[in-house]
């Protein structure tokens, strides 16, 4: 078998247009077995269109999806993957036993869910109907059952929304392990620092077209841009070839080239004090890039 | 179609509806009610008692397979988990097979009532054991006409629409039916229209069943023609509908 097609995401040539407008145009994807893809862009870039597309909820007008060869939607591709209901979406007389006894059932082979309920801190509300539960809790029941029975690809939309903050590094560990162990994961997020914490790959969507796309690693690689952070003594500005921008008490400054800039800092004798270079966070990283690669 | 899906789908619809007293109570005690308030009392007792108590225990089937399926129907098109469902593995018609089950179980359950208290309250005294079974057999049987044609109107109303339409469209039926009271009674011109409806139709067969003469035909066509409509509106309402969901 061609190995393209037993991948558990390939998406070529995507197009969706609702009226006049082209919600999605030309979007290509793939994703491999062991890989965490990063869906990102602003509100109202297509995101949830592309995902639903992936998913089998909406048709492409143009182009194909396969999971795993299949078809999205057919009951082989139905098969192996895992979902999320979006928030908010549980019949609220159900207790989180009986959702998740019922998705089990509806595997071929019935699955035992006790890891989930232990990975989601599940066990306390297990048997408690969830017309009372908070977001949080609503969004861990919703997770749980995207992990249920280990899928080969798991689609996440904005998984962490909601979710306090132990409950966010317990997911990032689940998804990691889920990853590592050969899992293949679809996630859109707000939080930059989930997708760096799962993601290998990102692409970036605006307007319905890829705008970016790549590893993580190479995305970093390709930007050796620092920002450096320094204080002055009162009543001292900083140089304009610095181009530093005020932050409270500190400047900062993002360079492409932090050691010639240090360098030239130390030779015109510039009194800085409690100086931290470090590397751009990526959305930073990715604010910078992005112009420049627009046409 | 596994068993084993099915059983856990019926787990789950009867789970969700029977935790909803508020939503099952007055569903099924609501036919039983208006037949206490008007049938049995208007009916007296003889034939007619036979034939009010009949025409309510349809009127209970119809009110749950055409009324409440129709307003479900267009609540779920919005319904998030009703979408995830759609994603799961397994057979998608489960779910459906399932709900129809329920609807039918809610309807046994409500003609049931109708039934008992027309025993008990209405003195109904029916020629033989038999008409009883044949009673219960057409009711069932005019739950899935009915249910279709609750589909039909769910799948083209809007959510909020729903309900008020479907009691738009439900209440003159049983009246144009005869449901409520003899046809003979009806005024001419709504008696001219009433030998067209479904309702009467299906009040046609109770009663025939009632006295064990065979089934009148022409009332199998009229209702059969009600039920083709009712599948060919729901057939190209969904199909309308995917291309909005997934088109």
């Amino acid at each position: 078998m061609n190995a393209s097609l037993d991948r558990p995401v390939e998406a070529n040539g995507l197009g969706k247009r609702f009226g006049a407008v082209t919600a999605i145009d030309r979007l290509s994807l793939h994703l491999e077995r062991g890989e965490a893809l990063g869906l990102l862009g602003p509100n109202g870039a297509g995101k949830s269109t592309a995902l639903a597309m992936l998913m089998g909820l909406r048709a492409p007008d143009t182009g194909e999806v396969r999971l795993f060869g299949h078809r999205p939607a057919s009951a082989a591709a139905r098969a192996m993957m895992g979902v999320t209901p979006q928030a908010a979406g549980f019949p609220e007389q159900l207790t989180p036993r009986e959702v998740l006894a019922y998705a089990s059932a509806r595997r071929a082979e019935r699955v035992p869910f006790d890891d989930v309920v232990a990975a989601f801190g599940l066990a306390p509300l297990i048997d408690r109907r969830m017309a009372g539960f908070s977001g949080g809790e609503v969004r861990r029941v919703a997770l749980a059952l995207a992990f249920l029975g280990r899928p080969g690809l798991v689609f996440l939309d904005e998984p962490t929304a909601g979710l306090d903050a132990e409950a966010q590094q317990a997911f990032r560990a689940i998804a990691r392990d889920y990853v590592v162990e050969g899992g293949a994961l679809v996630l859109t997020s707000h939080h930059w620092d989930e997708i760096e914490a799962v993601c290998d790959r990102i692409t970036m969507i605006d307007k319905g077209r890829k705008v970016m796309d790549g590893t993580l690693a190479d995305i970093r690689a390709r930007m050796q841009a620092r920002r450096i952070s320094f204080a002055l003594p009162e009543g001292q500005r900083p140089p304009d070839w610095l181009q530093a921008a005020r932050h409270g008490d500190h400047w900062h400054i993002e360079s492409d080239d932090s050691d010639a800039c240090l360098r030239r800092m130390v030779e015109e004798g510039i009194g800085f004090s409690g100086l931290t270079i470090e590397p751009l966070a990526l959305q930073d990283i990715i604010a910078r890039i992005r112009p420049e690669e627009r046409p | 179609m596994t068993a084993r899906q099915l059983v856990a789908e019926l787990r789950l619809v009867l789970r969700v509806l029977l935790r909803q007293p508020g939503f099952w109570v007055p569903t099924v005690l609501f036919p039983a009610m208006l037949y206490a308030f008007f049938g049995a009392g208007l009916a007296g007792t003889g034939p007619a008692a036979g034939y009010a108590m009949a025409s309510f225990a349809i009127y209970a089937v119809l009110g749950v397979g055409f009324y409440q399926f129709g307003v479900t129907v267009a609540q779920d098109r919005a319904d998030p988990f009703i979408r995830w469902q759609r994603l799961l593995p397994g057979s998608a018609v489960a779910p459906w097979v399932a709900r129809v089950a329920a609807g039918i179980g809610f309807s046994a359950v409500a003609m049931a009532l109708v039934l008992l208290l027309g025993k008990v309250l209405g003195g109904v005294v029916l020629s033989d054991a038999g008409a009883w079974l044949r009673l219960v057999a057409i009711a069932l049987m005019a739950a899935l006409p009915a249910t279709l044609m609750g589909t039909a109107l769910g799948s083209l109303a809007s959510e909020r629409a729903a309900a008020p339409l479907a009691n738009l469209v439900f209440l003159p039926l049983a009246y144009l039916g005869g449901l409520w009271m003899p046809p003979q009674l009806l005024p001419e011109t709504v008696a001219a229209i009433s030998v067209w409806t479904p309702t009467r139709a299906m009040g046609e067969l109770a009663w025939a069943a009632l006295d064990g003469r065979s089934l009148p035909e022409r009332y199998l066509a009229v209702l059969a023609v009600w039920t083709a409509i009712a599948a060919l509106i729901t057939w190209l309402a969904q199909t309308r509908q995917s291309k909005v969901d997934f088109g």
